[in-house]
């Protein structure tokens, strides 16, 4: 299915530090873009000044406005920015398709909603528990899958989701289909308590979408790419591609079980609809409209699907398909997103240390 | 490196925001109702989503109600306005809706249709301090909290199973069997039945849950034909309760069928095959159909409205009014205080019956009646 | 040991459900590599192409069987025709991009289908105006309804009527051959394009029919009945080995199987945990199915 003679061709010249553009394209077929405004907007976009400016304004939106409206849609928001950035490093950076990516936010809100509420325990010490649960859910579903074609993993992350969502209703530790409720914050802080749990998320999603950028333009980052953008030819120079993929996969499980306890602690109670596919296809559709691999595209990509249902209160059923239609005619005209990565890897500085 | 110091700045320009705003309305609750003007009511109802047809009863029965309170002068000489807000049986959206809700200033909640999206809700409401006063959302949970703004307006499922296993009892049933469809509210009742008919001597042969939105049942068909089981007791909705008579039938079922309230909708009927379906039994709490002097009501509501009442559109009136109630004897709009006039209310007269609530702010009592399916609709079982 | 036999029958009922509709997903993966995640709402779609056809002709067409067979027929064509028109607007401007693309539009699909169904009639289910009802057969203390019987005869049929075109005609050697190779085809002056939407009519009528049975044995249709069916369809390509039609079927009905046995001994509640849960354990011992060969990822 691939132009085969070219992989190797292209593997070679990923190598030439002049061509390493070749990597930071999005999924679509490498043809040449044209100058625009596109072009212009996404190079904006990678200014580091920009993703200051957000962050300050996310960090102090409660000084702007402070409705208790306005904190809770907020939360929400910056909440699945941190899932659709986690995704984005298994969809955006390393190519595999999850069709699943709620379950690890619900491994995460279970496994502090169970030990805050059942053991007592207060939010910030289930954060190491959380992890683990995120990875061991990860290996659980990476470990035979990742192995197989992408294909494969597509549907088998959707049998997982759809396995997490009904063993939690199933399961009476869980508190079955009504859920967890009375689920602690991490405490006021002196302030309001939603503006507390507002400002902790904040923090958090702040360093988590900085993290991932950076991971993505790492060492490690350019392995992904690279197996995303050729699988054989990355194997062949020597890339350990089941490990880099797992790598990837694991990344991206602790991002959705990190936001997963952001949300058993904002909204205080949890139960098992919450995580349905739906919740997954939102999220993966807040990566492809943003641009798959930008990490600038996807927060406001993120931002954009979390907040305009808020603003059309009501068609939900419309956004659904507008969505679906969204996501064929994007991949058909412009596989790279709206607000696609920009073409080239920054500037290297005089010791080539990472930017 | 240039990150670093502009991190550094970054955290130095929120830190010193936030020492400029203690004590600004960051550490008070939410805005408050003013006093002056309309006395808003919020209600969050599903006008999207799943369960996207029972909104519109729910917001007609209050909107009714307050038409009535406000062409009687309103109260304390201040007119009510209702403001809904929808909750698309979702945690999230329903978390959002109660919180605008809040932004938009309003006294009392009348909302609450499905129990797991209503469950996060009662924080927000808790902690600006309004009062719920829930006409749909029945879940035991919502109440095991023990938040004091947190009022049910209907029968819980501890009253509907109570109901069910009386009657369960009264018609000499040897063995039952049970089913839910695994939601909350299903396997809340089909839970607490289990357990008043074992100490009622009745035997529970099988207990089974369904997965809703499937269509195919023929393995809790299975089990009920194998348990033995001479009656059967679904507590899911209507969707899935046409497709188990149907299956059951079909299978050859010869005992008893009864159904809890989610189920009480002429789809049943429609889906499980008119035939299928006579003699099929229901709980559910009275309607303006059964009660004396419901005509008058359903006349007065199809004139506003154009359309019949439906689900839930009597518990929605009611709310309102038990809310106008509480804040007429209080005096005043203040939570606290209509929070205590909610629990002294003893009497006032709801279409389940007299009301007072109980130290759990439930209904002290459900008002649940035994229906049956006659033709192509349910009647009063006697 | 009448419960046993009443389980093996339910799980063949079930499965050939999940037959009917794993065939189209395994036809079209078989010839161009494609997991047409939109597939179980083809299934969807057909029961509701069925629904509007009866709502509009029920009362020229009378009830019963000979009507469910024109109906049927009917939604075939349609569902059929809607696979061509997706398979050219969504998939073939795809076919040389990389999988991922395919798999997101795919996606896109499905979601598109869903929800243009429950704009166009609601979210609220549907009621079938014709059921199919009679009498039961006991089978050695086990019950098998009539109307049950006839539709495994109609899955029967329809399965070997496919298995006949794909083995014996000229159309079917030429889906045989784009499966091995599709460059090769090109060159020999196969026309692939064609032949693809040939495969997509085929797999989409078939999951038209399957929906339509399902919608005149329930009783019942709404706009999310496609999703599970389409997991599990795959699930029963996967087990059978995917791109082989034989194994399709025969996956589906161990896939029912396992489930009826699987919802006896663990509960309804379950069912779907262990299907899946099934899936994945099958995909770690043995990926290429039952009847599948060595499949190398070609570079």
């Amino acid at each position: 299915m691939n132009d085969d003679s070219s992989a190797y061709v292209r593997a070679v010249e990923e190598r030439a530090p002049a061509n390493v553009a070749l990597a930071g394209k999005g999924v679509g077929s490498p043809k040449p873009r044209r100058a625009g405004l596109p072009v212009a907007l996404s190079g904006l976009l990678s200014s580091k000044w920009l993703g200051l400016v957000v962050a300050v304004l996310a960090l102090a939106l409660p000084y702007l406005n402070s409705s208790t409206y306005i904190i809770q849609i907020g939360t929400d928001a910056l909440i699945f920015v941190m899932l659709a950035v986690g995704l984005n490093i298994v969809v955006g950076f390393c190519g595999l398709l999850d069709l699943g990516y709620a379950a690890f936010f619900a491994i995460g809100a279970y496994a502090s909603g169970v030990l805050s509420t059942k053991c007592g325990w207060p939010m910030i010490a289930t954060l190491p528990v959380v992890v683990a649960a995120s990875v061991a859910g990860g290996l659980i579903i990476g470990g035979p899958t990742l192995r197989l074609r992408s294909d494969y993993l597509a549907i088998v992350t959707l049998g997982f989701g759809e396995i997490i969502r009904i063993t939690a209703n199933n399961l009476d530790f869980t508190g079955g289909p009504n859920g967890l409720y009375g689920i602690p914050d991490f405490g006021d802080f002196g302030l309001r308590s939603d503006v507390a749990v507002y400002w902790v998320t904040a923090a958090v999603v702040c360093v988590a979408v900085l993290f991932s950028s950076r991971l993505g333009r790492g060492r490690i980052g350019r392995a992904w790419r690279f197996v995303r953008d050729d699988e054989d030819a990355a194997e062949a120079m020597g890339i350990h591609t089941y490990k880099v993929k797992f790598a990837a996969y694991i990344a991206g499980a602790v991002f959705g079980g990190v936001a997963g306890m952001l949300f058993a602690a904002h909204q205080t109670a949890i139960s098992p609809p919450s995580f349905n596919f739906l919740w997954s296809a939102l999220i993966l559709m807040a990566v492809v409209l943003g641009g798959m691999g930008s990490t600038p595209g996807v927060v406001i990509g993120a931002l954009a699907i979390s907040l305009l249902p808020e603003l059309l209160r009501g068609a939900q059923n419309w956004r659904y398909l507008i969505f679906g239609l969204l996501l064929i005619v994007i991949m058909v005209f412009r596989p790279q997103g709206l607000l696609p990565a920009r073409a080239g890897e920054p500037k290297r500085r005089r010791r080539g240390g990472v930017a | 490196m240039t990150f670093r110091r502009v991190a550094v700045a970054a955290t130095a320009m929120v830190l010193g925001l936030g020492l400029t705003a203690c004590g600004g309305n960051l550490s008070q609750g939410g805005s408050a109702d003013t006093g002056k003007g309309d006395i808003k009511l919020g209600m969050l109802t599903p006008l999207t989503g799943s369960s996207a047809a029972i909104g519109p009863h729910m917001k007609d029965g209050a909107q009714l109600a307050v038409d009535e309170i406000n062409a009687k002068g309103g109260i304390n000489g201040r007119q009510l306005s209702l403001t809904v807000s929808d909750e698309a049986c979702d945690p999230k959206t329903a978390a959002a809706g109660a919180a605008k809700l809040v932004s938009d200033g309003v006294a009392i909640s009348v909302g609450g249709y499905c129990s797991s999206a209503t469950l996060p809700t009662l924080s927000i409401f808790n902690k600006a301090n309004i009062p719920m006063i829930i006409p749909a959302a029945n879940s035991a949970d919502l109440v095991a909290q023990k938040l004091p703004n947190v009022f049910l307006l209907n029968g819980t499922g501890i009253q509907q199973a109570e109901a069910a296993s009386k009657f369960v009892k009264a018609q000499g049933s040897s063995a039952v069997a049970l089913l839910d469809d695994n939601t909350s509210y299903s396997t809340d009742i089909t839970k607490r039945t289990d357990q008043n008919l074992r100490q009622l001597g009745v035997t529970v042969a099988t207990h089974q849950s369904v997965t809703a939105g499937e269509s195919d049942y023929s393995g809790a068909v299975n089990a009920v034909l194998g348990s033995h089981a001479d009656l059967v007791y679904w507590t899911g909705y209507y969707q899935e309760g046409g497709l188990l008579i149907k299956q059951l039938k079909a299978a050859g079922y010869q005992g008893k069928i009864m159904v809890a309230d989610g189920s009480v909708d002429e789809k049943l009927i429609q889906i499980a095959g008119q035939d299928n379906a006579q003699g099929v039994l229901a709980t559910m709490t009275q309607t303006p159909q059964t009660i004396p002097g419901g005509q008058e009501w359903i006349k007065k509501y199809q004139d506003k409205f154009g359309t019949a009442p439906g689900s839930y559109s009597t518990q929605a009136y009611d709310a309102v009014r038990v809310a106008a109630e509480a804040i007429k004897s209080a005096g005043y709009t203040d939570g606290q205080a209509v929070m205590k006039a909610l629990g002294q209310i003893n009497g006032f007269s709801i279409f389940s019956g007299p009301l007072k609530f109980t130290p759990e702010h439930t209904l002290s009592e459900g008002g649940f009646d035994i229906l049956v399916i006659r033709g192509s609709s349910f009647a009063l079982n006697k | 040991m009448d419960h046993l036999i009443q389980l093996i029958l339910d799980g063949l009922f079930v499965g050939s459900f999940y037959a009917l509709v794993a065939l189209g997903y395994s036809m079209v993966y078989g010839i161009i590599k494609l997991l047409n995640f939109a597939h179980g709402d083809i299934y969807m779609l057909g029961a509701f192409a069925g629904f509007t056809v009866l709502s509009v002709g029920a009362g020229a067409l009378g009830g019963g069987f000979l009507a469910l067979i024109v109906i049927m027929a009917l939604a075939m064509v349609g569902t059929g025709a809607f696979g061509v028109v997706l398979e050219r607007v969504a998939y073939r401007p795809l076919r040389n991009a990389p999988r991922l693309s395919v798999l997101i539009t795919a996606v896109g699909a499905s979601f598109a289908l869903e929800y243009g169904i429950a704009v166009t009639f609601g979210p609220n289910p549907q009621v079938y105006p014709i059921g199919v009802s009679g009498g039961a057969l006991g089978i050695a203390g086990a019950r098998i309804t009539y109307a049950q019987l006839a539709m495994m005869a109609i899955a029967v049929v329809l399965m070997v009527a496919l298995d006949a075109l794909v083995r014996k005609t000229r159309a079917g050697r030429a889906m045989r051959a784009i499966s091995l190779d599709p460059k090769a085809c090109l060159l020999m002056g196969v026309n692939v394009d064609r032949v693809i939407s040939r495969t997509f009519f085929l797999g989409s009528a078939l999951a038209g029919a399957a929906g339509v049975m399902a919608g005149a044995y329930y009783g019942k249709i709404d706009f999310l009945m496609g999703f599970v069916i389409g997991l599990k369809a795959f699930t029963a390509a996967v087990i059978g080995g995917i791109g082989n039609l034989r194994g399709a079927v025969l996956g589906a009905i161990v896939l029912g199987l396992l489930e009826s046995f699987g919802v006896a001994f663990l509960g309804s509640q379950w069912r779907d945990v262990f299907a899946f849960g099934f899936l994945i354990l099958f995909l770690t011992v043995r990926p290429t199915g039952l009847l599948g060969e060595r499949v190398t990822e070609r570079v």
